[in-house]
């Protein structure tokens, strides 16, 4: 356990930093890779590493991160939703509505989508809870996360290992 | 090594294909249902601000210029990097020197010293794209001859 502490603490932080409005429009896609690179530093600091680190070891806490970051925001944002029932889909509908209907696609396609969207929204605005968003944001969320992380984790490697063991 | 720039390409053609799913949805309609998918999964790794997307026939990119610079400068460097067979290697510095333009660029426009510009903010995510896919793909090939002589 004590050995998932640094993606712990990178993740959980990343987690929360993804959902603040804020941080996450300053620094969209950095977020991830860079708690990857956190998430090495706590380790290399906590076990006064003297070997430089391998690639594979940066792409499992890249990998790991990414999963717990999404874990957590998932986690945090489901929850901030069920108090304040509403979240960036709900916001955004109306806009997403505007743009539906001016799409140049057959109408049926168009009511399809924009009924799938609305059921979604009227879910969260009433219970604060969509079963089918949730689970499709925490898939997208996984996928796009341990991507990132495993993308950070190899460059937090290379740049570690420039930095505290003369590149190797 | 041609096999994996080529799998990296082909992951970074269907990334960049799902920025454009707008433009895609008017050649097939049923396209369009991927769009609620796709755009909180975009909403990911970027802000999606209304007015910095790019517009293409009449529809808008899912992620920013600046993203999309950067994810299409990644699209035309793995592509160039399939036909480079030799083994690349790039010191970290060039990664930094890329990424120099485009934090100036968010750093000018955050200071208000010139308002945004999306041909600025695409070219330099496209510089910094090109590069990182270069830088990226070494550590992938270093990687994976790591794990190939951990096997053998």
């Amino acid at each position: 356990m004590k050995r998932l502490y640094p993606v712990l603490i990178a993740g959980f932080s990343a987690g929360v930093f993804e959902i603040v409005p804020m941080a996450k429009s300053l620094s969209c896609c950095l977020i991830i890779p860079t708690a990857a690179l956190f998430a090495l530093y706590l380790e290399m600091k906590s076990t006064d590493r003297a070997e430089p680190f391998d690639i594979s070891l940066g792409v499992r806490f890249g990998l790991l991160t990414g999963i717990f970051a999404a874990l957590f925001g998932v986690t945090i944002e489901t929850i901030v939703t069920l108090i304040t029932k509403t979240n960036d889909l709900v916001e955004s509908f109306p806009q997403m509505q505007q743009m539906l209907e001016t799409f140049p696609v057959d109408k049926m396609t168009r009511s399809e989508v924009v009924g799938m969207l609305e059921t979604v929204a009227e879910q969260i605005k009433t219970v604060g809870f969509a079963p089918l968003y949730t689970f499709a944001l925490l898939v997208n969320t996984l996928i796009v996360n341990s991507i990132f992380g495993i993308i950070g984790g190899m460059i937090g490697v290379k740049l570690l290992n420039n930095k505290y063991y003369g590149g190797k | 090594m041609k096999k994996v720039r080529l799998l990296i390409f082909l992951l970074i053609v269907i990334w960049n294909l799902g920025n454009f799913i707008q433009a895609l949805a008017l050649l097939n309609h049923n396209f369009l249902f991927a769009f609620p998918i796709l755009k909180p999964t975009y909403h990911l790794v970027c802000h999606q601000q209304a007015d910095k997307l790019i517009h293409v026939f009449g529809t808008s990119t899912l992620l920013c210029a600046r993203c999309t610079g950067i994810y299409l400068g990644g699209l035309f460097g793995a592509f160039a990097l399939i036909f480079t067979g030799r083994k690349i290697s790039l010191p970290t510095k060039y990664l930094l020197y890329s990424s120099v333009p485009m934090f100036l660029d968010v750093g000018f426009v955050m200071f208000g010293f010139y308002s945004y510009s999306k041909p600025v903010a695409f070219l330099t995510g496209l510089l910094l794209g090109s590069v990182g896919i270069v830088y990226l793909t070494e550590l992938i090939e270093k990687f994976l001859s790591q794990k190939r002589n951990f096997t053998e």
